[in-house]
């Protein structure tokens, strides 16, 4: 199916939800004429006429070249980078889940490793070094240098300064 | 006023000092990077900057712009490869010249060209950044709505061929500026009882987000495997050459200046220019895509340039023209300063900061440039998969260091995930940061006009301020529809054609 015609659903669904949501903020005794729910009806509104509107165009476009194959064979292209994007973001996504376990040196050091495999890296004594390396590189600028207070991990508490 | 003595001061300011050399080398490098824009290099930083002194951290993001800008030129150069979009035009005549084996002739022309920008781009930011600000005493809650509109019509140039994305992708970043607190009556909004949630969503994190992160995962997976050659040197050009380069340079600078004050202007757009304009004016135009010194030399002046006569409408009106003034607006706001006319009169401080900062670091940029130059290599031909997890890390790292918050670092990686969506379906994201920016500023100051005036909407229109900024506005937007409806006819009368 057409990307822009997916994409106007979206934002409709997406205007359509965050409406409903609008209608339960609460009422303040302070609130002015517009009110705090003024301004996101107002914009659930325009989007859900722009999803309307982006189906509408690209339908339209669509009927006036149905013989052109030329725009799947692009959109097949940039769809196969996805899977391998969020597999990318969840490696991400499991740093945040581990981290609080495993402190920050071991954390950032599992997450370079992970990334640098995950990128082609091949799995040799360098992805360790690199991964170990960059772990303390970042304590030492993080926690060190700029006093930020990453988290120490429950795994090796007391172990680690 | 800024006082000669004030100036001196921060000049011998050793903080600013290496605020602005190490904004200046991270630019370099980042820049250098091929991938990572300018504004990406300065999301990079921005997190860090939280902790600093406002002025330190506003200069230093200044000097990362400048910085970028140059390094975006050295993959360009070196390898064909633009480090930055604004670089891209340097590609046709610096990669010419490095296959003649003059890459360090090239890589010095592109140097001494982006000192001359930056320093007339300065100056003129100087000039008239100052009385541009003085509108500042008559500002009315109306006029700061007419600004913010004038902000968010920047979306119309700024949509990438499609008014209609853009304004969805600057209506859902003003969706996304709802969530927290209301401005007016303090109740709380899109929270889900999240007490992170009470004081919005940080833009640093839609910038690091929509930015760095979706980078990131668009290249997974690709290779690159251009390196560069680790032997060269920059060769600073003779006097006679800089004589001879002074059209084309002049041409940069006032191509910059207009691109840099023109909302979705930029440094790309202007780097074209100025190389077309210096082909035209040329005494040796048929030297130009053969290895011209004046095709460095023109782009090169012209992003320079742009990287300071952008901060123009910047710092005067608060309204950000490219990607990096908006991360640039996004460290303003974060550090609670207000972009446009009060920043001059409450925080004179910044602006003598960035002023210094920005001098400090077009004048160290001919030495760092040049010392710099065998890092930014070493770190070009790093291998790809370990250089993306130590940029990740970097980033993650970055985040958590805004509020030690895994929170935001979820919502992070959730803004990479819409970024990226946002990408394969050809939204633009810039003006979705706008309105996350800028939404803020547009509801405060609609409702506190409509409280001043009883409801009555002819506030709007009895403010002259206000009245002209939404014109301004309507004018932006009216030559975009205009050139949106030109474009796809063209396009339509190019199918029927074929």
């Amino acid at each position: 199916m057409n990307k822009d015609v997916v994409s106007g659903a979206i934002l409709i669904a997406v205007s359509g939800i965050y409406y409903a949501w609008s209608n339960q903020i609460a009422e303040s005794t302070l609130s002015d004429e517009v009110g705090a729910a003024g301004l996101p009806h107002v914009l659930a509104i325009l989007l859900a006429i722009l999803g309307a509107l982006l189906i509408v165009r690209a339908l339209l476009a669509s009927a006036a070249r149905t013989a052109s194959a030329s725009g799947s064979d692009d959109d097949d292209h940039n769809n196969a980078g996805l899977p391998r994007a969020i597999g990318f973001l969840l490696l991400g996504a499991l740093y945040v889940f581990i981290l609080p376990f495993t402190g920050y040196i071991t954390g950032v050091a599992l997450l370079i490793a992970a990334v640098a495999i995950y990128e082609g890296a091949p799995r040799n004594w360098t992805v360790p070094v690199a991964a170990i390396g960059g772990g303390l590189l970042y304590w030492a600028i993080f926690v060190k240098l700029l006093g930020v207070h990453q988290p120490a991990g429950t795994i090796f508490q007391g172990l680690l300064p | 006023m800024t006082t000669f003595w004030d100036i001196l001061h921060l000049l011998t300011a050793t903080p600013l000092v290496f605020v602005a050399i190490g904004g200046l080398t991270w630019g370099i490098l980042g820049g250098a990077l091929p991938g990572i824009s300018a504004s990406i290099t300065m999301a990079l930083v921005l997190p860090f900057t939280y902790t600093m002194d406002p002025a330190q951290a506003i200069a230093l993001l200044a000097c990362v712009y400048i910085g970028a800008e140059y390094g975006g030129s050295i993959p360009a150069i070196l390898i064909r490869t633009p480090g930055t979009n604004s670089s891209a035009a340097t590609v046709i005549d610096g990669y010419e010249l490095n296959r003649q084996g003059r890459a360090g002739e090239a890589l010095g022309i592109s140097l001494m060209s982006g000192v001359i920008g930056s320093l007339f781009g300065l100056a003129m930011l100087i000039l008239l950044t100052e009385p541009l600000s003085w509108l500042a005493l008559a500002f009315t809650p109306a006029s700061y709505f007419g600004l913010g509109i004038l902000g968010l019509s920047v979306i119309a140039s700024m949509s990438g061929g499609s008014l209609i994305k853009g304004l969805a992708a600057a209506i859902v970043g003003l969706m996304i500026a709802t969530v927290g607190t209301d401005p007016i009556s303090g109740v709380t909004r899109f929270t889900l009882d999240i007490p992170d949630l009470l004081s919005g969503i940080d833009p640093v994190l839609v910038m690091v987000g929509l930015f760095a992160l979706t980078e990131l995962m668009s290249q997974s997976g690709s290779s690159n495997t251009k390196l560069l050659n680790e032997t060269i040197k920059i060769k600073l050009p003779s006097f006679a050459m800089m004589n001879r380069l002074r059209r084309s340079q002049a041409i940069g600078c006032v191509l910059g200046l207009f691109e840099g004050l023109t909302p979705g202007g930029g440094g790309s757009i202007a780097a074209f220019m100025s190389y077309n304009e210096a082909k035209r004016w040329s005494k040796t135009p048929e030297l130009f895509g053969k290895g011209s010194e004046e095709g460095v030399a023109a782009p090169e002046t012209a992003n320079n340039t742009v990287a300071s006569t952008a901060l123009i409408p910047l710092l005067s009106f608060g309204i950000p023209s490219s990607n990096s003034t908006a991360v640039l607006l996004g460290g303003l706001l974060m550090h609670g300063l207000i972009p446009g006319p009060r920043l001059f009169e409450q925080s004179a401080q910044v602006i003598d900061s960035i002023y210094v900062g920005s001098f400090i670091a077009i004048i160290a940029q001919i030495g760092v440039g040049i010392i710099i130059l065998p890092a930014c290599i070493w770190l070009v031909n790093r291998p790809r998969p370990y250089r993306t997890g130590f940029i990740f890390a970097l980033i993650l790292s970055g985040i958590f260091t805004l509020n030690n918050s895994l929170f935001d670092l979820g919502i992070a990686l959730g803004l990479g995930l819409v970024g990226y969506l946002m990408r394969l379906t050809r939204f633009p994201v810039l003006p979705m940061i706008l309105g996350v920016v800028l939404g803020h500023m547009v509801e405060s100051s609609y409702r506190r006009s409509l409280v001043l005036s009883g409801g009555d909407h002819v506030i709007f229109l009895q403010d002259p301020i206000g009245v002209c900024l939404l014109g301004i506005a309507l004018i932006f937007v009216g030559f975009s529809l205009r050139r949106e409806f030109r474009d796809a006819r063209k396009t339509k009368l190019k199918e029927a054609s074929s």
